[in-house]
């Protein structure tokens, strides 16, 4: 085994990885390679901080607030429906939607136009008789044109 | 507990018994917290991550099946969801930053003999913390498998969706980066 097949092996060599023939061949190395040896002690000192790593524990309650939120999600409507009922939901929700304004622009549309007849009616001067036989004006109207035909 | 304890719990739960994964959470959680406190390097997003974990394990439990390991596949899960949360959009990550703003704090009770040792252990946590940290998030993944979870290879390639070979290269590579981000402890040491 030479120096840089087993700078490879170091690793596989510190984390127990080596098969027994390859094992064997590797520390044979070792021995005779202080280079090589000084290399696999340095893994093996880094492999040993973290050994010293702390092992975090979890913030307490973590497991209920988990189960409460699986359960929220379980018993939400929403995530209850297929996907394909959602969709299907969406597209018949969007039709209404689209009906009712259709149909309002059409009631809303002759509405106005019946209201805009009304208007203009009411403005125009064609009803406006002005001179109601009975009023005023009209008696004098009366009398002036027997006055002319005389 | 042991992997027919773990398979009763997994078709308990498939056969309607949610309390199941209740115990499965209690048995897991300390080890999938701690892999995403060391992925993520804070509390408050390691804790989002292992609950997001478990809501997505519980989602997909029906269809586990037991020819897999549980805690590979929850290891699995939980790598994924921390990678993802590190690609969180910018704006998101800066708020939450601004927020909770809380990188990783030694708050473990000491069991250290001595005040020197107590500063020492937490001089290396630190030193860890910061060395995994300027680690690529692929390199970062195998040094807290393997180091800090104790997975054999053939696990984590499992776990990692890659292959053994992919495995030890992307482990040799950590470890020659941690070898200069650890030079002052290894030499002391």
């Amino acid at each position: 085994m030479n120096c840089s097949k087993t700078d490879k092996l170091i690793s596989p060599y510190i984390d127990g990885e080596l098969k027994a023939e390859a094992k064997e061949a590797f520390e044979a190395h070792m021995k005779a390679c202080y280079a090589c040896s000084m290399a696999v002690e340095q893994v093996r000192k880094q492999h040993n901080l973290f050994a010293q790593a702390k092992q975090y524990k979890v913030p307490y309650g973590f497991s209920t607030r988990v189960m409460a939120n699986v359960s929220a999600e379980r018993t939400g409507w929403f995530s209850l429906t297929p996907l394909f009922a959602r969709f299907a939901g969406a597209i018949v929700l969007l039709m209404i939607i689209s009906i009712g304004m259709i149909s309002g622009g059409f009631l809303s549309g002759s509405l106005m136009q019946t209201k805009m007849v009304s208007m203009t009616s009411a403005l125009s001067l064609d009803l406006f008789d002005p001179m109601p036989p009975d009023s005023l004006g009209g008696a004098y109207f009366a009398m002036t044109e027997v006055k002319d035909e005389k | 507990m042991d992997k027919n304890d773990t398979n009763d719990l997994i078709i308990a739960f498939q056969r309607g018994d949610r309390s199941a994964f209740e115990k499965i959470i209690l048995e897991y959680q300390d080890r999938i917290y701690n892999l995403c406190l060391y992925m993520l390097g804070n509390k408050h997003d390691a804790e989002d991550a292992a609950q997001d974990t478990f809501i997505k394990a519980y989602q997909g439990l029906n269809d586990f099946k037991p020819e897999a390991t549980l805690y590979t596949w929850l290891y699995r899960i939980a790598m994924n969801t921390c990678i993802d949360q590190k690609r969180r959009p910018f704006f998101e990550s800066i708020f939450r930053r601004s927020v909770t703003g809380e990188e990783m704090v030694i708050d473990l009770p000491s069991e250290s003999p001595s005040p020197e040792k107590d500063y020492e252990s937490g001089q290396i946590q630190v030193a860890l913390q910061q060395a995994l940290k300027k680690l690529s998030p692929k390199l970062r993944a195998v040094i807290v498998l393997k180091e800090l979870e104790g997975l054999s290879y053939e696990e984590m390639a499992t776990t990692l969706d890659v292959s053994i070979g992919t495995i030890k290269s992307r482990i040799s590579r950590a470890r020659d980066e941690l070898k200069i981000l650890l030079k002052d402890f290894t030499e002391q040491n």
